[in-house]
């Protein structure tokens, strides 16, 4: 009996989807995440008013952008067809760096870690165009080394500092009243959509996401081209982890280790096929938005951290199956 | 033959939003009755065979199974009536053997003592894998077979299914099965269907007509979603089924034989001593600027892998490439794209187009490279230059930002072949272009080339028929088992016909 009521209970919450689905089918994936946001961010606001004042929309937006400057780099190497799974450990990585950093180089901790970033993001693309073997497998390696060598430079968590706090103002602080992490989120989101839509590397990443042997038999340089996802994405790792340490006052082997799967869930609650090929970085500026509302809204309503994880990954489900858009995609896998 | 109808599709109407696919279209399928069913890409074959087999659903008219009114709704139900259909692509599992291809998901009847029985699995394996006549072991992985093999099993799987439901005369749908096909292959897969044609019914669908009329007793032609025509095939022959496809008289120019123009002296690329151990003996050639050189012969004999050989998908044993007169080491397709070179692969679903991009990137993908200023693509260049492409060769697309999984077969080889004229080649490599595409899209075709070839461009042109290889050709060159066995001139006035050459080939 009971488990008739579980089955026909999935059948109803499925046509329920199906019949949200189809009114949004049609418009593309960015409209579905968008509307499902503002669903959020009603649902939400209705259930507590303080949900849409300044102080918590500051507190949104922090989250939001972390989420945003790793999902950036994802966004790129799953468009082309791979992923990286070492997100998380680079930005261990870079927030212990960072901090050893301010404190013998000052400010040259920032071009420091933005190096490491990009190197390991470099090291990572090499690897995996090189010997040929899956992004997955590859970055999971690189991923724990990243982690480990964390450790060695630092067994324990790193504090910053109180006479470095200058220095980590040129991320908590604010400019004529709007923050600066604002300005990162908006120079990411620049740059990422420009390299997307403006380049030749943003264009034949769609290229080999959508057809990798066609792209060798045009002629496209197809490991130049993932190398350079992979770089973008130790970039926007570096990001996240500077600006993670920096809210925290803190770098520590394990900062990274959420970011993983959080870096994968923004891309596709945003749009983007896992596949490859379809999606891009507004989708998955919409996606570390939903993000960071979901887990806002529900620590204001005082669902409790343990219970939240319950919440989230029910809407990545709903997220996912309202916005993948499957015309574009044969195959699920 | 016997009069029985097995299916009747009555006044069938389907629309997609903006497509009238199907207008008012009939078709009846007989007991032992072989149909064939031609028409245009976009003439609605598809989508009929689709509401026959219950992926779509009708909007109008009525469809009859063995007299009796029927509504399909999913290819399950169709399955249990007696009516399957074999795909383009196939549908069988590729790391699964033959024997667990064909009972999948009726593995339950083959139990004993509760487990499966691998003994009883085989048994009936071999008893229905020779009744299509396929010796082989049902062990084997379906990826260690042959296409027609795959062919064959699906239908073996067909007729299996249609014994467990009791259907008496199954029928069955194959699409295009033949496009895949060595003619070897093709007269095999022939041959088992005539056997078939004893106590089941076949709806052929095929582009090449030749097979149409080798192969069925009544052809019906659909054009633009309606009925063209529906005869037996003992009172039509080929030119008029052609002429009812296309629904215009075919140009008595179909080859633009009176363009072709003698090439000019200069020579663009030179192949000396290339060789491939196992695929073909060393060979040597020239092709001229504005030449057209046909390279002829049967799947194997080693042509295809020459132009692959030259184009750096593989890698040759030994031999020189010169182009213009100089020497390149082609050692991958960039090499070749540097030097100059483009390339039309067979495939193209699967190495010529990014599907699920829209046409303007497609086209400019290659050209991409010289449109950026300061490290930006120059958005207005590229709409221009594809606007411009689009134009000149006639695509047919709503728009610039149509996905190009979206156009017609003819249309995306139209952009896979532009997308190499947008960056000026001088060379052009065309490994069976009008493959999947429809007459009237040939006809097109064949006049882009024509025109390519008066502008100087070299063109090495491997072809599945005959007559399209000596209709557009300056030369030829036949092949035969890695070996050279004749090159002929094609020049205007003196063409050989496929007779004169069919020797070399064979």
């Amino acid at each position: 009996m009971k488990s008739k009521k579980g089955t026909s209970l999935i059948l109803l919450i499925e046509s329920i989807l199906k019949k949200i689905g189809n009114l949004l089918s049609g418009l593309p994936a960015i409209y579905t995440s968008l509307f499902l946001l503002l669903a959020l961010v009603i649902v939400f606001f209705t259930g507590n008013k303080n949900f849409l004042s300044l102080y918590n929309i500051k507190a949104i937006s922090n989250s939001s952008i972390i989420l945003l400057a790793v999902g950036a780099g994802q966004c790129f190497v799953i468009l082309s067809g791979g992923i990286d799974l070492s997100v998380g450990g680079i930005m261990s990585l870079v927030s212990i760096v960072y901090i050893i950093g301010l404190e013998k180089f000052g400010l040259l901790s920032f071009p420091l870690t933005l190096i490491i970033g990009c190197a390991a993001g470099l090291l990572n693309g090499i690897l995996y165009t090189k010997l040929r073997i899956p992004s997955f497998i590859c970055t999971l390696g690189t991923g724990g080394i990243f982690v480990s060598i964390s450790y060695l430079l630092s067994p324990a968590p790193l504090s910053v500092p109180y006479r470095l706090f200058k220095y980590i103002d040129v991320v908590n602080g604010s400019v004529i009243g709007i923050k600066n992490i604002w300005f990162i989120a908006l120079i990411i989101l620049g740059l990422y959509f420009i390299l997307q839509n403006y380049t030749y590397f943003g264009r034949t990443i769609y290229a080999i996401g959508s057809n990798e042997k066609m792209c060798w038999i045009s002629g496209i340089n197809v490991d130049r081209s993932k190398i350079f996802a992979f770089v973008f994405s130790g970039f926007g790792s570096a990001i996240a982890g500077i600006i993670l340490a920096s809210t925290l006052y803190s770098g520590y082997a394990s900062l990274g280790d959420i970011y993983v799967l959080n870096s994968i869930a923004v891309v596709v609650i945003g749009g983007t096929a896992l596949t490859g090929g379809v999606g891009g970085i507004l989708n998955t500026f919409v996606g570390a938005l939903i993000m960071g509302v979901i887990r806002n809204g529900l620590l204001l309503a005082g669902v409790d951290v343990y219970q939240q994880q319950v919440f989230i990954g029910l809407l990545i489900i709903v997220a996912v199956t309202l916005t993948f858009d499957k015309s574009k995609v044969s195959v699920i896998k | 033959m016997n009069s029985n109808s097995i299916l009747e599709m009555i006044n069938v109407n389907k629309s997609f939003p903006g497509v009238k696919a199907l207008q008012n279209v009939n078709l009846i399928v007989h007991q032992n009755e072989i149909v064939g069913l031609v028409g245009e890409n976009g003439a609605g074959k598809s989508t009929l065979m689709k509401i026959i087999i219950g992926i779509y659903e009708m909007d109008k008219g009525k469809m009859k199974l063995y007299g009796k009114d029927v509504k399909l709704s999913n290819s399950k139900m169709a399955i249990q009536m007696g009516v399957g259909m074999v795909f383009q692509e196939g549908s069988l599992i590729p790391n699964l053997s033959v024997a667990e291809n064909l009972f999948l998901g009726h593995e339950n009847r083959f139990k004993r003592y509760g487990l499966i029985s691998i003994s009883k699995v085989m048994e009936e394996a071999k008893k229905q894998l020779n009744r299509v006549g396929l010796n082989i072991d049902p062990k084997t992985y379906i990826y260690n077979l042959s296409q027609a093999y795959q062919q064959m099993v699906e239908v073996a799987r067909l007729l299996w299914l249609s014994n467990i439901y009791h259907v008496e005369n199954p029928l069955l749908i194959l699409d295009e099965p033949t496009t895949v096909l060595t003619s070897k292959e093709i007269e095999q897969l022939f041959n088992i269907l005539r056997e078939i044609k004893n106590d089941a019914s076949i709806i052929f669908i095929s582009h090449r007509i030749e097979e149409i009329f080798e192969l069925s007793d009544r052809i019906v032609v659909l054009r633009d979603g309606k009925n063209a025509a529906n005869m037996k095939a003992s009172d039509t022959n080929i030119h008029q089924v052609e002429n009812l496809i296309i629904g215009r008289g075919l140009s008595k120019e179909y080859y633009n034989e009176s363009e072709q123009k003698e090439p000019e002296d200069e020579v663009l690329l030179k192949v000396n001593g290339l060789e491939k151990k196992g695929s073909f003996r060393p060979i040597s050639f020239l092709v001229k600027k504005g030449e057209i050189l046909s390279l002829v012969g049967v799947v194997g004999s080693g042509k295809e892998d020459i132009c692959k050989c030259i184009f750096g998908i593989m890698k040759p044993d030994d031999g020189i490439i010169s182009i213009e007169g100089k020497e390149v080491k082609i050692n991958k397709p960039e090499d070749a794209v540097k030097a100059g070179i483009g390339y039309v692969p067979i495939n193209r679903r699967e190495e010529g187009l990014a599907l699920q991009m829209d046409v303007m990137s497609n086209i400019t993908l290659v050209m991409l490279k010289k449109i950026i200023r300061n490290g930006l693509i120059n958005s207005q260049v590229e709409k221009e230059k594809a606007l411009y492409w689009i134009k000149k060769c006639s695509i047919l697309t709503p728009s610039l930002k149509t996905i190009c999984k979206n156009l017609s077969g003819g249309n995306q080889q139209k952009v896979v072949l532009v997308k190499w004229l947008a960056v000026n080649v001088k060379i052009m490599i065309l490994n069976h272009p009008t493959r999947g595409v429809d007459v009237g899209a040939k006809e097109e075709f064949y006049k882009i080339l024509r025109f390519l070839a008066l502008e100087g461009m070299a063109i090495i042109l491997l072809s599945d028929r005959l007559e399209e290889d000596i209709g557009l050709c300056n030369r030829m060159i036949i092949m035969k088992d890695g070996n050279v066995t004749k090159e002929l001139t094609c020049s205007v006035n003196n063409k050989p016909t496929p007779v004169d050459i069919i020797s070399y080939i064979v």
